[in-house]
């Protein structure tokens, strides 16, 4: 009796000892042992043979449909696509674990130059230049924000490409909350300053009762009306100054156009124009937009998407429409995208011509006449432009709005690529002690400036050889 | 019979071996060299990205932590936070166990009402106080106040952030609910008879055999709670921002906060793997002191 149970004990250990082993073993970006099909409908000549492989990407489930994967399966019958869920902390550990997705989606404007010099992100020049998709005469001056010389944005390889892009800065209006105010909607062919806008925002805020029933502004559509760095940096851009020097090693806030910026968005929080931290509102601005109870937005085209979704918005969509990228005062037109989600491919891939294919088509093939017509971002093909929503009266302010500023949007927001995450952290950090009255503008800008050198120090000091 | 007993011995060593062997295993490979690894890490100039480009800086990052005031100042609010918090969710665990530990009607339907908010994930407890009690537009607790003409709060500003943390947490007091029970049910029935029939009051018979005898379970969650409460980073950044890189107010910027941040917000790595040995150290100090203190308070069947 002791015995069996000593042999059970043992049996079960050697059990144990399997299934751990098995837990631990296997990486999500293996090669597939999923056989191609075996019928002939691949674009791919019969005499190639190819190995089953998988490409990782992190794009989302709304960006790429389980319709599109067996699209492109079909297309590429030996390229499985694996769509992995990375926020930004598990992408950070994917990029320092070596694991990071063959087809990484970032921002073009704030993580590709950082993953580029980085090398993280693998220089696609050559590839678009031969592509036969991809047609590089074909592509709108707006794709440059996925080039980058080393220290200059818009300049030198190519890094990536976007899947799409918009005036992100742009201003929604809804004109059932200018009536509530008694404030005619501005005209949407003249940009207002931002300066222009606050004030536009403040006699929009309805009061009653001393509570808030309508608010001046959201400036964003999934969070408070508060200060955000990359407004900021389209306000610096349009004021044409610089934080970043030449060399983006050192950099500097204490300038007049970030001082300026920082009194305006403190001034804003002080008369509750929109949800902020000191009102303790948690509604999202969006929510408050499509539910007539803000009266502006700060969004770029994309987000016409969301308003032609919205089943309360979608009866009465002539009352809402946009109004271009405001300005600093006397400063230039800047209506850059302030993020152009893009597709880049990880120089470590282990699978980069096939990985590559899946870049292609994703970005320049079918999905992207799909996204263009769905009208949830701007096409980066001259060609596709025709293919966007143009139906209704709303669509056509839309495009009217975008062709006006489309010059405007062929520069970029200053983004210093040693600064990780583009400064957002470092801004957040100062930003809430200022609306809270904790603490004043002079000592925010320094304290910005001084914790961005030094994590730009640190970040040159571990690229240098 | 020397062979005998030897015999025995490798058998039973080989059992024992072959048991621990596989969480052994999985422990130096997914637990112990990991550690090892970022421990060595700390000592570098690691930025996530330049494993090719590795130096080593000596104590720089060790003595960044001590000189950062942000870093001291996340651990001084630290401290309060558990200081206040661990106690406090003690208390209500053991005050929920003593009303539950009785023949009550409806016993289960509490004791799974009361420890269901000990699992529920954290990022839907976030959620619910945030939205539906601390928020100005329809929060309830300042549909309360207005009942009684007080002025709203704001629960989630300066003033009474941290309080609004502590009452989060201590809303998973449940967790501790069942160690408690288990702990009250140990306790002979016979003492409290004799203490009965000796005239002792129902004050008297707590103070005089509850607390003490239960002293074991009360130690062992306050060494737990205490260990949790230097870990916490989540609930402080959701509570006041949106997404984990959101930075929380300055009264719940917390050590593992900052942790967080300096790896994942500003991907200086070395430094944040520093910030965190240290931490452990000094949970494990804290720890230790808590031990010390326990042969002062903490009953024990042998003394």
């Amino acid at each position: 009796m002791k015995r069996n149970r000593k042999l059970l004990a043992l049996a079960l250990a050697a059990l144990t000892a399997a299934a751990s082993l098995t837990a631990c073993a296997g990486d999500q970006s293996g090669e597939s042992s999923a056989a191609p099909s075996g019928e002939e409908t691949s674009a791919v000549s019969s005499e190639e043979s190819h190995d089953p492989v998988t490409v990782t990407t992190n794009l989302s489930d709304g960006e790429l449909s389980k319709d599109q994967i067996a699209q492109f399966k079909e297309k590429y019958p030996w390229i499985t696509v694996e769509l992995q869920k990375l926020d930004d902390a598990k992408m950070a550990a994917a990029l320092a674990t070596g694991t990071a997705p063959d087809c990484i989606r970032g921002t073009g404007v704030f993580e590709l130059p950082s993953y580029a010099i980085k090398g993280i992100a693998a220089d696609i020049t050559d590839r678009i230049e031969k592509s036969e998709v991809i047609r590089k005469d074909d592509l709108l001056p707006v794709t440059n924000v996925c080039r980058f010389d080393g220290t200059t944005i818009g300049k030198g390889p190519y890094y990536g490409l976007p899947k799409d892009w918009s005036n992100d800065t742009a201003l929604f209006y809804n004109k059932k909350c200018f009536d509530a105010a008694g404030v005619p909607v501005p005209d949407s062919k003249t940009a207002l300053t931002w300066p222009q806008v606050f004030e536009l925002a403040k006699k929009l805020t309805v009061v009653k009762d001393k509570k808030v029933v309508q608010y001046g502004l959201s400036a964003t559509e999934w969070g408070k009306t508060d200060a955000n760095f990359n407004q900021m940096l389209q306000y610096v851009a349009s004021a044409g100054a610089a934080i970043s020097s030449a060399d983006n090693k050192t950099m500097n806030f204490d300038i007049p156009a970030v001082r300026d910026y920082l009194t305006l968005w403190a001034d804003a929080a002080k008369n509750n124009v929109g949800p902020n931290a000191v009102n303790n509102d948690q509604t999202p601005g969006g929510d408050l937009f499509l539910a007539n109870k803000s009266a502006l937005l700060i969004d770029g085209y994309w987000y016409g998407g969301v308003i032609r979704g919205n089943d309360n918005a979608k009866t009465h969509l002539d009352d809402f429409g946009m109004l271009p990228t405001p300005t600093a005062p006397n400063g230039k037109r800047v209506a850059a995208p302030s993020s152009a989600v893009s597709l880049m491919l990880y120089k470590q891939s282990k699978n980069p011509d096939d990985a590559w294919k899946f870049l292609e088509w994703y970005i320049g093939g079918s999905p992207a006449d799909e996204r263009a017509k769905a009208g949830w971002g701007l096409p980066i093909f001259k060609s596709k432009m025709a293919e966007i929503p143009q139906e209704t009266d709303f669509d056509k302010e839309l495009l009217a709005v975008v062709n006006d500023e489309s010059a405007a949007m062929e520069s970029f927001l200053p983004v210093n690529p040693y600064l990780a995450n583009g400064g957002w952290n470092i801004f957040d950090k100062y930003y809430q002690p200022l609306v809270f009255g904790k603490t004043t503008v002079d000592n925010m800008v320094k304290n910005m400036t001084k914790d961005a050198n030094d994590t730009v120090t640190e970040a040159v000091n571990s690229i240098s050889k | 019979m020397v062979m005998k007993v030897m015999k025995e011995k490798t058998r039973k060593a080989v059992t024992f071996y072959s048991l621990v062997g596989p969480w052994f295993l999985v422990f130096l490979a997914l637990s112990l060299l990991p550690l090892c690894f970022g421990f060595y890490l700390s000592f570098t100039n690691y930025y996530g990205f330049n494993m090719d480009n590795l130096r080593l800086v000596g104590l720089h990052n060790y003595q960044l932590v001590f000189t950062d005031t942000e870093a001291m100042y996340a651990m001084y609010r630290t401290f309060v936070y558990a200081i206040v918090s661990v106690p406090l969710t003690t208390a209500i665990s053991l005050l929920l166990a003593l009303l539950l530990n009785g023949a009550i009607r409806g016993l289960g339907f509490f004791r799974t009402s009361f420890y269901l908010p000990s699992i529920m994930p954290a990022i839907t407890t976030i959620f619910i106080f945030k939205q539906l009690l601390y928020s100005s537009n329809g929060g309830f607790l300042n549909m309360v106040l207005g009942w009684f003409g007080l002025p709203e709060v704001n629960w989630l500003g300066y003033d009474f952030c941290t309080a609004s943390l502590i009452l989060m947490s201590a809303w998973g007091a449940g967790g501790g609910l069942l160690i408690f029970m288990a702990g009250l049910k140990g306790i002979p029935a016979a003492l409290y008879e004799a203490a009965s029939i000796d005239g002792a009051g129902s004050a008297q018979r707590f103070f005089r055999i509850t607390v003490p005898l239960i002293t074991p379970v009360i130690f062992f969650n306050l060494v737990m709670g205490l260990i949790s409460a230097f870990q916490v980073y989540m609930q402080p950044i959701l509570l006041n921002g949106t997404q984990l890189l959101s930075h929380p107010l300055k009264p719940n910027y917390l050590y593992a906060v900052h942790a967080f941040q300096q790896i994942f917000g500003s991907q200086r790595f070395a430094y944040g793997m520093a910030l965190l040995w240290v931490l452990f150290v000094i949970i494990l100090l804290f720890s230790c002191a808590v031990f010390f203190t326990s042969k002062y308070w903490v009953y024990s069947e042998s003394d």
